[in-house]
């Protein structure tokens, strides 16, 4: 008696607290990279007070959470970098399926050719969302098959972050303040060589070793400003193996042979040997942009005075390697509408401050954003607008995080192991040619 | 009240009953998902999305012709070896050292049993910090001999190595266990009777010590064939299988192809192959432990 007694009351208190629950807020799962940082910004009500991607998304949500009149709750779910794909592939086995998820560009085509997203023409006009806003671009990475399947968040490219003070001591600061950089391959070699003897510092850093591919970036971004584009439009052909292809690798190789680039270096070390002073240029992506300012206003990196440059074009056009985050929603046959609502309002929300996110140093994909004059005010903007112009992603292409990792580990060869560029091209050539033939 | 008779008339349903939660576990857990594994590979069966065609052997003649594949067995291969005779010797080396009683010997026993509790993702982040040219622990080592820092994770000789001296330094506790374990069973008589026939140490290690804990040897080399060939862990997080694909391991070409391209049916061929690898050597070794038995 006693026992069923209790049982009833812990039934009732459930079921008590079930009702309370759906009554007073919509869980909306959120499922993202860019890092934790809950002790820094879990607090930070306003997106505006953040800094830095991790920083700047964490505001978001709690802005979202706090100010939303439709009883609507961000769940935010961090996932590492390294792992975000494969687990949210294995969101869709085991069922925790998340309500909003971001995605790159390049990796959409695996999931919408697949029937994994919500299509978001319909939700966009029901919410307000302005197609018409965005740059076509944009709206072109975030829709496969004619359908839109995605909310464009930004556009992000490779640039060169600059150590004023060294450069200026290398002798490579113009009249008008602006960095002199090289704009041929021998150039390149040679003002490398200057800078090294002036300073007795690291010309370039950048991530070398095997996890980031940051030179496949910018071998892509050489290839382009030849003319030659690495994947055909309909992903069946890569041109990789070519005589243009050599040329970029063989810049690049030359720049670890001279000993222009610490070859030692990965992501976090390169990172840390720009602040440190340890370098002239840093080749990393737009998402630094902000991070790296406010180091260097802070005083306490050796780094004192930054600049930003976009990658010149020493093959010719400046074409620069790019590629987009983008917002989308799984599909899930469990979501109810009262879900699907408030997932769409959060995405609203996200798009409103769109602003917020272009601070980070991102590429705004919002016409009225870049129009804006607090857009134009941010710090540095200028210095790399072109970048915008100059943006070039690989197509609409499935397998891309395969083709991009077996570039990365032949290319890298040639630092690591010593391959000749003809080798690790071939080699390149080959792994990309047996994922494309995998391609439907 | 029937059942309880002699021993032998007892009738077979009850020892069945009583092995039936094993068998349960066993087909549930590792017989059907070998079968299913094995289905799977004969398709082209993607994780996501529900892509699936039966091939027959299509993906078995791929893996015949795929040069990663066998760079990753090769591979995988160069890393047991390096790993399972050192890890073996090193394990038994430790364990007779600090065999026995005393306050010290036990002490070393928890410190050398210690890193096996510790998760891969630590291990692995401990040995980068250690290994890294840029700002490694070793790092002013190599300056104040005046070279070039050696970036061990990133040497095309080196890179395999360094990650199995972290799987040394990580694995090494629970072999030793298991040997300290064996060496406290053998009968204390044989020794004595070995110091007064005033034998050396040597040989009482190699007539005594040895063949009576070969039973325990054969298990832990057998465990570490197992878990040696199934290397991921480490190779990921130090090297992402770089330089060159030179610790590109077989578990990790089978995850990536099944997890990060979603060819599950190719992997499943893959770990189909792995199957067998394993299986063999294991044979081998316990056809070769109990030759040793017959002798």
């Amino acid at each position: 008696m006693h026992h069923s007694k209790l049982l009833a009351r812990l039934a009732l208190a459930t079921a008590l607290t079930g009702v309370a629950g759906t009554a007073s807020a919509v869980e909306i799962s959120f499922f993202r990279f860019f890092g934790d940082c809950q002790t820094d910004y879990g607090t930070v009500m306003k997106a505006a007070e953040a800094n830095g991607e991790c920083g700047i998304i964490t505001a978001l949500a709690n802005q979202f959470n706090a100010e939303n009149t439709i009883g609507a709750k961000v769940v935010t779910q961090t996932v590492d970098w390294g792992a975000y794909y494969d687990q949210l592939t294995a969101t869709y086995s085991t069922g925790n399926i998340p309500d909003v998820a971001v995605m790159h560009s390049s990796v959409l085509p695996n999931f919408s050719d697949r029937d994994l997203l919500v299509p978001l023409a319909d939700g966009f006009a029901k919410v307000g969302i302005d197609t018409a806003d965005f740059v076509p671009a944009a709206l072109k990475n975030a829709t496969t098959n004619d359908t839109l399947y995605a909310l464009p968040y930004d556009l992000h490219a490779l640039l060169f972050h600059v150590n004023v003070d060294l450069m200026a001591q290398a002798g490579f600061v113009n009249e008008d303040g602006s960095i002199k950089l090289p704009t041929s391959p021998e150039e390149l070699i040679s003002m490398g060589k200057e800078f090294k003897e002036k300073t007795g510092k690291f010309y370039i850093a950048t991530e070398s070793q095997s996890s980031e591919g940051m030179m496949v970036r910018l071998w892509e971004s050489f290839m382009w400003q030849q003319g030659v584009d690495v994947l055909s439009a309909d992903g069946k052909e890569a041109s990789i193996a070519t005589p243009e292809g050599e040329k970029a690798a063989a810049l690049i190789k030359a720049i670890y042979d001279e000993g222009l680039a610490n070859t030692a270096l990965d992501y976090p070390g390169a990172e840390q040997a720009f602040l440190n002073g340890e370098a002239g240029i840093l080749i990393n992506g737009t998402w630094g942009v902000d991070n790296y300012d406010s180091q260097a206003k802070s005083g306490k990196a050796v780094l004192k005075n930054y600049a930003v440059a976009n990658v010149p074009g020493i093959f010719g056009a400046p074409k620069v390697w790019a590629d987009s985050h983008m917002w989308v929603m799984p599909k899930d046959e469990g979501r109810t509408p009262e879900e699907t609502e408030a997932a769409l309002a959060f995405i609203k929300f996200l798009n409103d401050n769109n602003f917020q996110w272009a601070r980070t140093g991102h590429l705004s994909v919002r016409q009225s954003v870049i129009a804006s004059p607090e857009f134009a005010a941010l710090p540095h903007r200028s210095d790399f607008a072109a970048t915008a112009e100059n943006a070039t992603a690989l197509p609409v292409v499935q397998n891309q995080r395969g083709i991009f990792s077996a570039m990365t580990t032949d290319l890298n060869a040639m630092w690591l192991t010593g391959t000749e560029p003809a080798d690790a091209l071939a080699a390149m050539q080959e792994s990309v040619d047996q994922i494309l033939r995998r391609n439907r | 009240m029937s059942g309880g008779g002699s021993p032998g008339r007892r009738a077979p349903g009850t020892a069945f009953l009583f092995l039936a939660p094993f068998f349960a576990i066993y087909a549930v857990f590792l017989v059907y998902p070998l079968f299913k594994g094995f289905w799977i590979s004969l398709h082209d069966w993607e994780l996501a999305g529900g892509y699936r065609e039966y091939i027959g052997f299509l993906n078995y003649q791929d893996l015949w012709t795929d040069k990663l594949f066998w760079r990753t067995i090769r591979n995988t291969l160069l890393f047991v070896a390096m790993t399972v005779p050192t890890m073996t010797l090193l394990a038994l080396m430790l364990a007779l050292a600090v065999h026995g009683t005393g306050r010290l010997k036990a002490i070393l026993r928890s410190v050398f049993f210690m890193s096996s509790v510790f998760s891969v993702t630590v291990v692995t982040l401990v040995w980068s910090m250690v290994l890294s040219a840029d700002q490694g622990l070793l790092v002013p080592l190599w300056n104040a001999l005046g070279i070039k820092p050696v970036n061990f994770l990133a040497h095309p000789l080196l890179a395999m190595p360094s990650i199995a001296l972290a799987t040394l330094w990580w694995g090494v506790g629970l072999p030793m266990a298991l040997f300290l374990a064996a060496l406290g069973q053998v009968p204390q008589e044989l020794y004595e009777a070995a110091e007064l026939d005033h034998a050396s140490r040597w040989s009482v290690l190699r007539r005594i010590t040895l063949p009576s804990i070969r039973h325990t040897l054969l298990l832990v080399v057998v465990l570490q064939i197992i878990g040696q060939f199934q290397i991921f862990g480490q190779a990921q997080l130090m090297t992402q299988g770089g330089p060159a694909n030179r610790t590109r391991t077989l578990v990790q070409y089978i995850y990536d192809t099944g997890f990060r391209d979603w060819q599950v049916g190719y992997a499943s061929a893959m770990a189909m192959a792995l199957f067998l690898l394993m299986f063999g050597f294991s044979m081998l070794q316990l056809w070769l432990g109990r030759k040793g038995d017959d002798a």
